[in-house]
């Protein structure tokens, strides 16, 4: 992959850059605010950008600005919102209208690799990344307790992977069950909840976290 | 005597007068005679509103009228008694602190009740009763005094045209007279009404102040705010000062730990974790014995960056007293320090605190600004205050101007009450001192 960063903190900008690298990626632009993010998205067209939210010059959501920018000029360059906390209203502002190609975790996510660079390409290739302490939020917040409650601990997992934006391969490989079972459990979740059904994963995401927020 | 009359007179570019003409040239006299002779027609018009407005008020009060009558007094009586103060500033140089305007409550019913209960206003009603009184009496001095000295001065001008009078020598003569029989008309006498004149017209700047005495008194004490007025303000003042310190010292902290330790902290776990990755895909332990090297390091600088924060937010050496807290910082500082202490035993520990943040500042002051090369602290307690004094040998000029660093420490140390001094003379050396409660206001 062919990747943009910007973050304002040296030591982590080196990390990922280093970390990135040595997986195998390549690390096109590396930048410390906005708008040189922006600038530099649009001279590369990264596969992906990993986004700080806080930067300077205001040092408040700078990073989302610019991340909601590029999503509207370069709908084909992934973003990667990447943050020291999670804001729900943040994701929503994010995953307004398409939840394609977007990205929302924590910074902690970095320390597990593997997993950080399967989301990073999964939002590279046009996918979801959502952080499962969004997804737990909104859970949290969620008024549908009482549809919520019909479901049984299995199909809750595997609803809030569906949130985070794996795909059902992956949801069956973070639970370790079948393909078939997951296809088995998230009709049980459409079903108990009263979505309408959906093949492509994005929508997927959309849908069910319209259906968490409304 | 001439100075006094220098002391806030807003003449800038006096006229040269002989020291006994010297009031007549200046501004301030007239706006005196002003004041007071406007004092009589005011204080009949206040009067008559006052008394009026109130009895009409409290007459009605039975069939409920009465009370938004008195309330719109009140309100009036505010205003006018605002008008006072400020008209006594501008022409006769009385400075009195403005009370604070009036809160009404929401609402129609509110703005009544809060009116009835200004407490401003009703001081101003009793002014404005008292101005009558003090009115006449201003009239009156300023009247006699300057009709007089006139009259005197001018005597030999319109003497020729009084009628004439018969004397106890049964001759007619053409003069005032002093007692019945007392005619001034001899050159000698008309001389002497001139002299009284005189005397009295030169000292009727000073009768018509020494009358205005008496309204500044009563502006003093009825159209001011009270000490609990402006008690009441100054801990306005001071809360808002705490509140916007704290909450800048968390927004500060906060920072800290985003820039600072949190963002070590996720670089050990990227680093550990990539660590982990190496040796689980079986690649050269070499490689991630070098990682961990790097996450060793960082999660090290990461602990050193988190006591440093720890002690910032409360430094631990403080739970044993300001006495050793002096020492520890006298130890670290940049310029050499002599700590001299009398303290004994514990103080209230927002004090100490208190007195340690302040100590800490101005020590750092010393090793950025001052360009000294020794520093003493002085620290102890006089009856009921504590007084910690840092002196430097440096360049002096230091100056509590606003926004600077010391205005910071003198509104932090205003906030229990305390006192910050500066004494930095060009050239040095510098000595600033705080002085706060050794109570802290806490059973004050």
């Amino acid at each position: 992959m062919r990747i943009v960063i910007a973050e304002d903190s040296v030591i982590l900008r080196d990390g990922l850059v280093g970390l990135l690298t040595d997986r195998g990626h390549e690390v096109v632009s590396a930048v410390s605010d906005g708008e040189s993010l922006r600038r530099d998205v649009a001279r590369h067209l990264p596969d992906v950008c990993v986004v700080d939210i806080r930067m300077p010059p205001s040092f408040t959501d700078e990073g989302l600005r610019a991340a909601l920018a590029i999503r509207r000029a370069q709908p084909d360059v992934g973003v990667l919102v990447f943050s020291q906390y999670v804001e729900t209203r943040y994701a929503a502002e994010l995953l307004a209208g398409s939840a394609k190609g977007v990205g929302y975790l924590l910074k902690d996510r970095v320390a597990d690799v593997r997993e950080f660079v399967d989301s990073l390409t999964r939002v590279a290739s046009g996918g979801t990344a959502l952080d499962p302490e969004v997804v737990s939020q909104l859970l949290g917040a969620s008024r549908r307790t009482a549809a919520l409650s019909t479901l049984t601990p299995r199909e809750r997992e595997v609803l809030e992977h569906m949130a985070e934006g794996l795909s059902n391969a992956g949801i069956a490989a973070v639970l370790t069950i079948t393909d078939r079972a997951v296809e088995k459990h998230i009709a049980n979740v459409f079903i108990k909840l009263a979505l309408p059904p959906s093949e492509n994963d994005n929508r997927r995401v959309l849908a069910v976290l319209r259906y968490l927020d409304s | 005597m001439t100075d006094l009359w220098h002391a806030g007179s807003a003449m800038t570019a006096t006229p040269r007068l002989p020291g006994v003409l010297a009031p007549f040239a200046r501004r301030r006299t007239w706006n005196e005679l002003l004041y007071s002779l406007a004092g009589l027609p005011a204080g009949i018009a206040c009067f008559v509103f006052s008394v009026v407005t109130l009895s009409v008020g409290g007459a009605l009060v039975v069939v409920f009228v009465g009370l938004p009558i008195i309330a719109i007094s009140g309100s009036t009586a505010r205003q006018l008694g605002a008008g006072f103060r400020r008209s006594s500033q501008t022409l006769t140089g009385v400075a009195v602190p403005a009370p604070p305007p009036l809160h009404p409550r929401p609402g129609l019913f509110g703005w009544i009740g809060s009116s009835l209960l200004d407490v401003t206003a009703w001081r101003a009603q009793l002014y404005l009763i008292l101005k009558l009184p003090l009115g006449i009496t201003s009239f009156g001095v300023a009247v006699t005094f300057y009709a007089t000295g006139v009259g005197g001065v001018s005597y030999p001008i319109w003497r020729p045209f009084l009628p004439c009078q018969n004397g106890r020598d049964g001759q007619c003569h053409v003069g005032a007279s002093l007692g019945p029989y007392y005619f001034l008309d001899t050159p000698f006498r008309i001389g002497l009404g001139v002299v009284i004149g005189v005397l009295v017209l030169l000292a009727a700047p000073w009768a018509v102040r020494s009358a205005l005495k008496l309204d500044h008194w009563a502006v003093r004490a009825l159209l001011g705010a009270t000490q609990s007025q402006l008690r009441v303000e100054q801990l306005t003042r001071t809360r808002t000062t705490a509140i916007d310190d704290s909450a800048a010292t968390l927004r500060r902290i906060e920072r800290d730990l985003h820039d600072g330790a949190q963002a070590r902290m996720v670089s050990v776990a990227m680093t550990i974790g990539l660590a982990r990755e190496k040796l689980a895909e079986g690649a050269d332990p070499a490689e991630a014995s070098r990682l961990l090297d790097t996450a060793h390091t960082s999660a090290k600088e990461a602990v050193g960056e988190l006591r440093d924060l720890a002690r910032g937010i409360h430094p631990p050496v403080l739970d044993t007293g300001l006495a050793s807290a002096l020492q520890t910082l006298a130890a670290h500082s940049a310029v050499p320090v002599e700590l001299h202490t009398t303290i004994a035993g514990r103080q209230d520990p927002a004090i100490e605190t208190m007195a340690y943040f302040c100590v800490a500042e101005l020590l750092a002051n010393v090793a950025k600004h001052s360009e000294a090369t020794q520093a003493w602290i002085n620290a102890g307690t006089a009856g009921p205050w504590l007084r910690v004094a840092v002196s430097d040998d440096g360049r002096g000029g230091a100056r509590t101007a606003p926004g600077s660093g010391l205005a910071g420490l003198a509104d932090r140390v205003a906030t229990v009450d305390g006192t910050l001094t500066v004494d930095s003379p060009p050239g040095g050396p510098t000595t600033v001192s705080i002085d706060v409660p050794l109570t802290s206001g806490r059973s004050a």
